[in-house]
Parts: structure tokens; sequence; C-alpha cells
């Protein structure tokens, strides 16, 4: 009873010692709460719009017909283009896109109004700006939009002069109408995609980092969470363990309900779930990345090294969510790098969760992903204490 | 005199590489992670076999044909299931791109001209993998409701020669230029990598220069500069630069070179882009260290200053989908200006007329570090900075 007594006594006075820690470093408070509570709110800001609208087409007329002005004046109607330069010649159409004043051109050869005319095929030419992908999609999108509405409106006439009725064209146009929906991201937004699986990165990496840093300067120091002055044989490793993660399991817990609940309802992004079940994902995940930080940090005896060394692993964790790069498509030796990180599997939890609106007994399987990831986690920081303790006592005998 | 100073300030800097190999060691080490990552990790540049969810409750000879048609596209990969439910939970929990919805009846209705609707869902919360599937499906219901004028024409006795003016009345002819395979690799590696080394460059030239401060050698270092801090700065900056431009130089003909990613303009400016984007973003750790002359907390900002930079490049999001009020920010980064140097380069092979303008930017930020050297001088004579 003592015993427990004294594990207790020791974590809670280790957990103490942290946060005072934690509290009085410059560059502590800068990454864990600046960083913390900053970045989402940045991230919000800068991606908040989401969708790309009215990108500038240049547009290159050598046809002169009724059917290509026709085209131009919907292609400027479109959500996705606005024809920003009408240009009488390819090389002049060349020049504004090569200074970047128009994303894209469409170019009707001289024969384009003669071929609708004589009912063959007439083509006209796209030349894309591919520096972005979003600037190509809005391309694509509103000249095929165009494209299929001119499609339509040839047909009838071509059919109709083939003696078709009215019903008839209507039918065979359309033999196969379809409808589409598009249930979590109507607007396909750039915002809803990216910061469902960005808020709960940023959990993971700023606790990474500002815990690696931490147990670097204790190192540093010449001190070791496994030394407590007043007490001669050192606290036991457990407690150790357990006092230094309940100090950032408080403090990350804030920060994750202020990320996963508070910001998506400021910022007005989709929050389907239930507040329990994304309640529920955060403890866990929040335990594990506690784990994963601290197994990880054991590795680190100096305060710089961490940034200095890791700082270019948060873009490629941010691509192993498969939040962009399905999933699916990844490599077999990235698919099981990826599970290193927590994130892979909360990010996917908190998007269907969150976003998607799944029920917590859908996300079964990334929950318990998250639980064995966290069991090892803890296993591995508790031996990792243990052999640093071995190490303090060598050093320092009188331990 | 300056000469020699310079001369011995490299020569203790590369005492310091000697005994802590950390500052070679783990550039190298870095780049050639993210280069395995990046170049693998994208494959083609363009995912295939995307689970696309198809439910049919027709089960005609026509919808098995479409499903098959749609499982043979190099885009999808076609998951059967037997009631919507399964299907909408699959999607929910990301497993699926998209669903596919084939209703009872399809085959006689299109027989009896009925127009059977087909139900498209798509997932957007993943966006290539979305947006793609969606591409896909409408590809194949095109087809095959072409097929279906077609036959129609036929037996109404079109001749042959007519029909493709009636079925496509007109076509799109499409030039991606700069990308013509719609790789995702070359849009992100060409622009990630610079970008990783950029956030070294600033991450370990702030420590270089931090670590004199934290312990205490910067005086020494004063004195074998001769008590000069330009050459103090500018004797760890030369080894830096001839370092980090070499780097920066194996990963352009990484790119461009070994896997052939597309460059209209030439492989020498490319590497102008580099050297530009190397001094530019050693600037700035300069200037970092010089405001804010306390190693930890300058290796912070250092770190959040080359983590946003990634975001405000717009090589992913456009800058102009920012909110107006944050439009000028991206140009405070080098990244963004070696982007647009590169777009110029890569896309259009414009040349000098294309990319002065960037030239101007990237040279521009050699200027502020020269404000600061004052600051950081007397940070290093009186040590006269908070330690904590």
């Amino acid at each position: 009873m003592g015993g427990l007594k004294k594990w207790f006594g020791d974590a809670v006075l280790i957990c103490r010692r942290e946060l005072k820690r934690i509290v009085s470093d410059g560059g502590m408070t800068l990454i864990f709460f600046v960083a913390g509570l900053g970045y989402p709110l940045l991230y919000n800001c800068v991606y908040h719009n989401g969708i790309l609208e009215d990108t500038p087409v240049a547009v290159v007329d050598e046809s002169h017909s009724v059917h290509s002005r026709r085209y131009i004046r919907k292609v400027d109607a479109t959500r996705e283009l606005r024809v920003a330069q009408k240009c009488a010649t390819m090389a002049e159409a060349e020049e504004f896109m090569r200074q970047r004043k128009v994303k894209g051109v469409l170019y009707f050869p001289e024969d384009f109004g003669r071929n609708i005319d004589e009912c063959r095929t007439a083509t006209l030419s796209i030349y894309a700006d591919m520096s972005s992908f979003l600037y190509y999609k809005n391309l694509m999108l509103g000249a095929n939009f165009v494209m299929l509405d001119e499609m339509e409106k040839i047909k009838i006439e071509r059919y109709g002069a083939g003696g078709m009725s009215d019903q008839e064209i209507s039918q065979l146009i359309e033999a196969i109408p379809y409808e589409e929906n598009n249930p979590y991201n109507n607007t396909f937004s750039y915002s809803i995609f990216f910061l469902s699986a960005a808020l709960l990165l940023i959990i993971q990496q700023v606790m990474f980092y500002g815990v690696c840093l931490m147990a670097g300067t204790v190192r540093e120091e010449g001190s070791s969470y496994l030394r407590l002055c007043d007490r001669a044989n050192g606290p036991h490793v457990g407690s150790v363990v357990a006092g230094r993660a309940a100090a950032y399991w408080g403090i990350f817990m804030v920060i994750g309900v202020y990320i996963a609940c508070l910001v998506p309802a400021m910022f007005g992004l989709p929050q389907r779930g239930n507040f329990t079940d994304i309640l529920v994902l955060l403890l866990i995940y929040v335990t594990d990345c506690v784990f994963f930080a601290t197994a990880w940090s054991s590795f680190f005896h100096r305060r710089e090294t961490v940034l200095v060394t890791l700082l270019f692993i948060s873009p490629i964790v941010m691509f192993l969510t498969g939040f962009s790069w399905p999933a699916t498509a990844f490599p077999k030796f990235w698919r099981l790098f990826s599970y290193i990180f927590p994130t892979s599997f909360a990010c996917p939890a908190f998007i269907n969760l969150n976003t998607a609106g799944c029920e917590l007994s859908q996300v079964g399987n990334l929950l318990n992903g998250l639980l064995i990831q966290t069991a090892a986690y803890c296993l591995i920081s508790v031996i990792a204490a243990r052999i640093s303790r071995a190490r303090v006592r060598g050093a320092c005998p009188s331990l | 005199m300056s000469r020699q100073n310079l001369k011995n300030v490299i020569l203790r800097e590369l005492e310091i590489w000697r005994k802590r190999p950390i500052f070679v060691v783990a550039p190298l080490a870095i780049m050639a992670f993210c280069s395995l990552f990046y170049l693998t990790f994208l494959g083609d540049g363009l995912p295939s076999d995307l689970p696309i969810g198809v439910v049919d409750n027709d089960n005609s000879s026509l919808s098995r044909n479409f499903v098959r048609q749609l499982d043979a596209t190099q885009l999808g990969k076609v998951v059967r299931y037997d009631t919507f439910a399964e299907a909408r939970n699959d999607m929910q929990t990301g497993k699926l791109t998209s669903v596919c919805l084939i209703p009872t009846g399809f085959n006689s209705d299109l027989q009896a001209n009925r127009q059977p609707k087909i139900t498209i869902y798509i997932n957007g919360l993943y966006f290539v993998g979305g947006a793609l599937s969606y591409q896909d499906l409408l590809t194949m219901i095109y087809l095959t409701s072409g097929a279906v004028q077609k036959q129609v024409l036929e037996a109404r006795g079109i001749p042959a020669s007519q029909m493709q003016g009636l079925l496509r009345p007109v076509n799109i002819d499409l030039h991606k230029i700069g990308n013509p395979l719609t790789s995702y690799n070359e849009c992100l590696s060409t622009n990630m990598l610079p970008g990783t080394l950029q956030m070294v460059i600033i991450l370990i030239l702030i420590y270089s220069l931090g670590i004199e401060l934290k312990y205490n050698k910067s005086t020494e270092l004063l004195e074998t500069s001769g008590g000069s801090i330009a050459v103090a700065v500018g004797g760890k900056l030369i080894l830096y630069t001839v370092f980090f431009t070499l780097l920066g130089m194996v990963v352009e003909v990484l790119l461009f070179s070994w896997m052939h990613f597309p460059l209209a303009g030439s492989i020498w400016n490319m590497m102008l882009d580099m050297l530009l984007l190397v001094l530019a973003s050693e600037s700035c750790a300069v200037f970092i260290i010089g405001i804010c002359p306390i190693c930890r907390f300058a290796l912070s900002l250092g770190a959040i200053f080359s983590v946003l930079s990634l975001s405000f490049t717009g090589f992913t999001l456009p800058v102009e989908v920012m909110p107006r009020i944050l439009q000028g920010f991206p140009y405070m980064f080098p990244l963004r200006h070696y982007y647009l140097f590169g777009v110029q380069e890569i896309m259009y092979g414009s040349g000098f007329s294309g990319w002065w303008k960037e030239v101007i930017w990237l040279l521009a930020f050699l200027i502020p570090p020269v404000f600061v050297l004052p600051r950081l001088k007397s940070a290093f004579v009186k040590l006269d900075y908070p330690k904590n």
C-alpha cells in the first residue's frame, strides 16, 4: 500500500515539475501554445475559402462563327472560368499565358463553325496551365460543361433534321441519365478535405516536437526524469512515465478539444459527428500521441536535434494519412511505414466520424489500431526509461 | 588580414563539422530520405485501381457488361455490393472513392427508351481519389450512352460516314502544358524537394549560429574572425552555400535528368534558381537568429516559418484562393519565388525575360540580414540575451 502511495506521489510530483518546466520555457510555450493554438486558426484562415472560381482564360477565335461565339459566352458564364482576354492570334494568347495573366487558352480553329454547320465533328483546342492542379481542374470542368451543353443543343438540331420527334430525341440524347451526389463535400472544397486531416495532425506534431525538445533539454542539463533530488533511490520507472504522460495528456486534451471541436465550429466546417464519439477518439488518440512522443523522445539528448533533424517529417506524415493520395495506392513499404504514426489511424477516423458522420462502431478497426499502437509505445517508453535509469545509476552510483 | 581571418573561420567551421557531423549528415540523410519518399510514394503520378463500389440491382447482361467495362478501366477497380447500405457504410469509412447504383430494370428500360437513371455518390473527402473515380464513372456512362445512340442511329440507316458527327459534334483537344501526363508526382516532387531543402537550410544555419551563443563560443568565433561579425557569419555562409548548393543541384539533376520530369527550359537555369533559393533561405536564417539571438527560440521560429512556406507557396492551393488580406503574405517566403521562377522555366522555358522579377525578389532577401548583423554582434560579444 505504501509502495502504491509512493508511486502515485512520485507521479504527481513529476507531473507538476514537468508542467512547471513547460510554462517557464519560452521555446516550449511557443511550440505548445502558439503553434498548437495558432496553427489551426491560421490554416483555417488560409484555406477557408477553398474554392477557386473564375479562373482567367484567353480565347483565340479564328472561326469567327456564331457557334464559337456562343461557346465563348457560355464559358464566361461558368462558375469555374472567366474569359479575361480575347486574342487575335495564338502567339498573343501564349504571351498572356507566359505572363500568367491567364491560366489557360481556348483555341477555336478556322473550320470550327463550318464543321458544325456541315454536320461534322468540330474540334477546339485547350491549353492548360499545369502549375496548380486546381487551374487544370477548373479548365477541364468549365470547358467540358459547355461542351456537353453545346453537344446536346447541336444533337437536338441534327437529330431533328433527321426526322426524329422531340420525345425520341430527348430519349436518345440522354439514353442513360445520371444523378450525382457528393454528400460529404458538396462543392469539392479544398478546405474541407485538407483541414479535416490537418487538424488532428497538428496535435501529434506539436506534441512530438515539444516533448522531444523537452526531453533533450532535460538531458542536456545533465539531469534526468529519473532523478528526484529528495529521493535516495529515485522514483519508480512507471511513475516517471505516468507522471510525464499525465502532464502532456492534460495539456493536449484541452488543445485537442479546441482543435477537434471548437475550431471546426468557429470556421463553419462540417461537424456531422457525435460529440461523445469525437471525445472517445480524442481520448485514445491523445493518449497514443503522448506515448508516441515520450517513446521517441528517449532518442534525443540535445534540445535542438529534434527540430533540426525531424521537422521534414511533418508533410510526409500528412501524406501518409491518405488524405490526398488514396491509401489504396500506397506502395506497400510506405503503407507499413505509415503505421508508425498515430495520425495514420486517427486522421481517417476523424474524417469519417466528423465529416462523413460515421458512428463509432464503423471506425472500430481504426480505433483498435490506435489502441494497439498506444500499448506498443507505452511499452517502449517504459523500456526506454528502464534503460536510461540503468545509465543514470551507472553514471552516478550514489543514486 | 581579413582574408586570413575568413580562412580561419572556415577552418574552424570545418573542425566543428568534424566534431559534430550532424551539420552535414542531417541534410544529406533528410534529402536522401525525402527524395526516396516523394519519388516512390506517388509512383507513376496517377493512382490506378481506385475502389469504386457498385450496387447492381438489375443484374442483366447489360449491367454486368457495364460493371466489367468499368472494372477494366485503368483508374477504377469495382467492388460489388448486394445492398446500398453496405456500400454506403464502406464509403463513409473511406474504403470507397465512389459508389454507383444501377437501378432495377436498367436493361429493359434502356431497350424501351425509358431512360434508366444511374446514381453516383462521390466521396469528396478523399480529393484525388474521389475526383478521379467520378471522372471514370462519367466516362463509362457517357460511352455506354453513346453505344445506345449508335445502335439506334444505325437502325435508322444513318451511314457510318455521318455517325461521328452525329454522336460527337464537338470535341476537345487538350494540351497540358508542363505536365502532359497529369502526373501528381511531377507537380509535388518538383516543389516539395526544394521545399524540404529550404527547411533544412533555415534550421541547420540557425542551429549553427545558435550553438555559438548557446555554448558561449561566440567570442571565440569573433576572435577567429578578427572581431568582424561579417567575416564570422560570411565564413560560415561560404561553406554552407557551397554545401547546400551542391545538394540542391543534385536535387535538380534527380528531378529533371534522372526522373525525366518535363523541363521546357534549361537545367542550368533551374540550377540558378536553386542557388538563389539557397542564398535567400540562408538570409532568412541569419535574419531570424539576428532578431532573436536565442538558439532555442530562433529554432522554433525558423521551424514555424519554414513549415508555413510550404502552404504559402501556392502550388497546391493557388494564392488567389487565399483571403485577400493574406495574399501578400506568400511573397515573404523564398520558396514562393523559387516556385514562380520554376513555373516559367519548367513550363514555358521562357528564360531570363520570364523570371527576372523573381531573381530580384530572391536577391532582395539578402538585404534584411545586413540590418540585424549589429544586433547579432552585440549578442555575440556581450552575450546579452536571455539564456532560456
